[in-house]
């Protein structure tokens, strides 16, 4: 486009502001930062940007939702998928016998175990230490998010609980530790404006 | 099962989809699968290879997780993800094109799969984007859209940073010219 020459009253060319818009207006141009000209047309520039990101937000809403087969197709691939991790020794009385339980199946246990708790979400569920050698000892490190205006000491000395009884119940780890990080909230509206759907 | 809370930060989700969580990753495609896909559709331009290619890029980033170094920046990366195998779709079609002797459709030839555009200012920022060569649309869209670096962007497009820099430049010059009518 020829026009993107065309200078401004001052001379400056819009092709020029763009490049200094791009170059993060630095290093600095005394004419540009007190034309009003210049800056006029720089505060186009950078608003296409802003307005660019509203386009696709708009598009997004605009745009037949797919089948509900195309959610389907993904998640299917990635149910076989699975992240089995380390193996876990659990004793049998017959000496020939080997038993194990995967990482995974711990840390999905623990999810879901958690997920009966009103009020917090589990999010990471790392097992440190090593789980593969009976007997040795073990800490459970969680990560979690908990509903706005619930007493966070009370949920996270439930859930440490629960934790400690399910592995007990199902496992043979030696849990020393069952330590809980909350570093997230929902059931606010600070995080909830980018779940749409 | 309780039900999984609906406004959990996508961190929580990530984090657990790392270790398998399959239906955290669920909730993971439900939130951002249309924003994706609206973005795939402007890099290339029909809903049958944008279905393609989103549904790849999220699969991608599920066997990807565990090398997410941030899960706070889930969907910056994700969009980089599909960015990337978006791009990868039109390099392979246009060379297939090339030898079909084909003549690709302009972009806008199909906005009817879209409905109409409200806002007046969209509408015309939608044309500029249209108008933009190919090169420059895509480059715009992975910095200002997936928030991509120069550095980032050199890469997946197999350019040096400046080029990108200068692809950049005339890109946002050329939709502000058109966006404010100037001469």
């Amino acid at each position: 486009m020829t026009d993107d020459d065309s200078p401004l009253d001052c001379g400056r060319t819009i092709e020029q502001l763009s490049s200094y818009v791009e170059a993060g207006r630095s290093p600095r141009d005394p004419h540009i930062e007190s034309c009003p000209d210049c800056l006029n047309a720089i505060e186009a520039l950078e608003r296409v940007g802003q307005l660019s990101r509203d386009l696709l937000a708009d598009d997004a809403e605009r745009m037949p939702r797919p089948p509900e087969s195309w959610f389907e197709g993904i998640l299917s691939v990635i149910h076989s998928e699975l992240r089995a991790g380390r193996s876990f020794p659990i004793h049998h009385p017959d000496p020939r016998v080997t038993i194990t339980v995967t990482e995974g199946a711990v840390r999905s246990l623990v999810r879901s175990s958690a997920d009966e708790l009103d009020g917090i979400y589990l999010g990471r569920t790392e097992i440190v230490g090593d789980a593969e050698t009976p007997g040795a000892p073990v800490r459970i490190e969680l990560t979690a998010s908990v509903a706005w205006g619930k007493s966070i000491p009370e949920l996270t000395g439930s859930l440490r609980e629960l934790v400690y009884r399910v592995l007990a119940e199902h496992t043979e780890l030696n849990v020393t530790a069952v330590n809980v990080a909350v570093d997230e909230l929902h059931g606010t509206d600070i995080h909830g404006t980018e779940g749409k759907g | 099962m309780s039900s999984l809370p609906r406004d959990v930060p996508d961190r929580i989700l990530v984090e657990r989809a790392i270790e398998g969580d399959a239906v955290a990753f669920g909730e993971l495609l439900r939130r951002h699968s249309s924003l994706v896909r609206a973005y795939v559709y402007r890099i290339v331009g029909s809903m049958a290879d944008t279905d393609d290619v989103v549904q790849d890029a999220f699969v991608t980033a599920w066997k990807q997780l565990p090398s997410l170094r941030d899960p706070a920046a889930f969907k910056s990366w994700l969009m980089r993800i599909a960015g990337r195998e978006a791009l990868a779709v039109v390099t392979r079609r246009s060379k297939e094109d090339a030898l079909d002797e084909a003549v690709l459709p302009p972009s806008s030839a199909v906005q009817p799969e879209r409905a109409a555009i409200h806002n007046d200012r969209l509408a015309a920022l939608s044309r500029a984007l249209d108008r933009l060569k190919e090169d420059q649309r895509r480059c715009w869209l992975l910095r200002e859209v997936a928030e991509l670096s120069y550095a980032e962007i050199a890469e997946e497009m197999t350019m040096t940073e400046s080029t990108v820099r200068g692809l950049l430049a005339r890109a946002r010059a050329s939709i502000a010219i058109e966006m404010e009518g100037w001469r």
